[in-house]
């Protein structure tokens, strides 16, 4: 009879192992996720037109642009370490009728990391802004006009391009 | 094999006596899962347009048997962060909403801690299937490139 329990507790240890190895039951399933980054290059200007005041050049002898400070902001997309480039290209001299006035007269400082200082040209494109990678930068453009006597009167325009670009 | 024949042996040996203490031996939980496409994809846009990318919806097919009353659920946990080369995208940009509630609910991937995508108790004796719908939150800070990385779907009912 003695002999009969001990049997009996042996077996049922091994019933109550194999019912905890059994009680775990898992299954996986591979997904594989992927994203697509394509180069993107996308320009905002808070205002598409300059326009320069007549003014007295012994007074004004640089004359600020009416719309005051452009807001630009330039986003781009572009390979780990590439170059995000914004540039400015004036179509021509500021002309009126068969009147000029250089486009080298006209030049922009600049705020926010990355943007930089110029002066318009009409041959070279000229860097606004240079920024290592991609991102959403903002900064301001505020353009001048060097004021001379030497101006013939008139009502002087031209048109200049900004290029941003994303490799 | 090991276990199953411990347990028939258990069986034959013992009679009407440990009948009790046997029968839940008998009761291993069965589970299937399997996922539809196998691919989760998030095609290029304008963050602006477009600041959560939305992939096609994924169906999880789950099948939970002779669980008894037991728990079950289905876990995600990724491989790692989106990769492309050297230019990573945090894998919690990646989050999703799911259905049928309550069993389903939304999350966040994670590649460090397994995060819940779906749970339950007892038995789901036929194949159900839930929809579950990943986005990645979209930014202009993000490299160029063809990421990529994987996520497991574990079901396990303990």
């Amino acid at each position: 009879m003695k002999q009969t329990r001990v049997l009996a507790l042996g077996i049922a240890a091994v019933a109550l192992a194999a019912t905890q190895g059994l009680g775990a039951a898992t299954v996986t399933s591979n997904v594989t996720v992927s994203a697509t980054v394509a180069a993107t290059a996308k320009l905002a200007l808070s205002s598409s037109t300059v326009t320069f005041a007549n003014a007295d050049p012994d007074t004004s002898p640089s004359i600020a642009a009416t719309e005051g400070a452009i807001t630009i902001t330039a986003k781009g997309k572009t390979s780990t370490g590439g170059t995000i480039a914004l540039t400015l290209l004036a179509a021509d001299d500021l002309k009126s009728g068969t009147d000029a006035i250089a486009i080298a007269n006209v030049t922009w400082t600049a705020s926010g990391t990355g943007f930089a200082a110029g002066t318009m040209n009409k041959t070279t494109a000229q860097t606004v802004g240079s920024w290592t990678g991609s991102g959403n930068r903002a900064g301001t453009q505020s353009y001048a006009l060097a004021n001379s006597w030497s101006y013939a009167t008139g009502n002087y325009a031209v048109t200049a391009t900004y290029t941003l670009t994303a490799p | 094999m090991f276990i199953t024949r411990h347990r028939l042996l258990a069986l034959a040996a013992v009679t009407s006596a440990l009948s009790l203490i046997l029968v839940p031996a008998a009761a291993a939980q069965r589970v299937n899962l399997a996922i539809s496409p196998s691919t989760i994809t998030f095609a290029s846009a304008d963050p602006d347009a477009t600041p959560s990318i939305v992939a096609p919806p994924i169906t999880v097919t789950y099948e939970v048997d002779k669980n008894g009353g037991g728990s079950w659920d289905i876990s995600l946990l990724a491989s790692g962060d989106l990769t492309a080369g050297s230019a990573t995208i945090s894998i919690s940009n990646v989050t999703w909403t799911a259905s049928p509630t309550p069993r389903f609910q939304a999350g966040t991937l994670s590649s460090t801690v397994a995060q819940t995508l779906a749970s339950g108790t007892a038995n789901v004796n036929k194949p159900l299937d839930g929809t579950v719908i990943f986005r990645l939150a979209n930014s202009w800070t993000y490299n160029v490139g063809s990421y990529s990385t994987s996520v497991v779907f574990t079901l396990t009912a303990p």
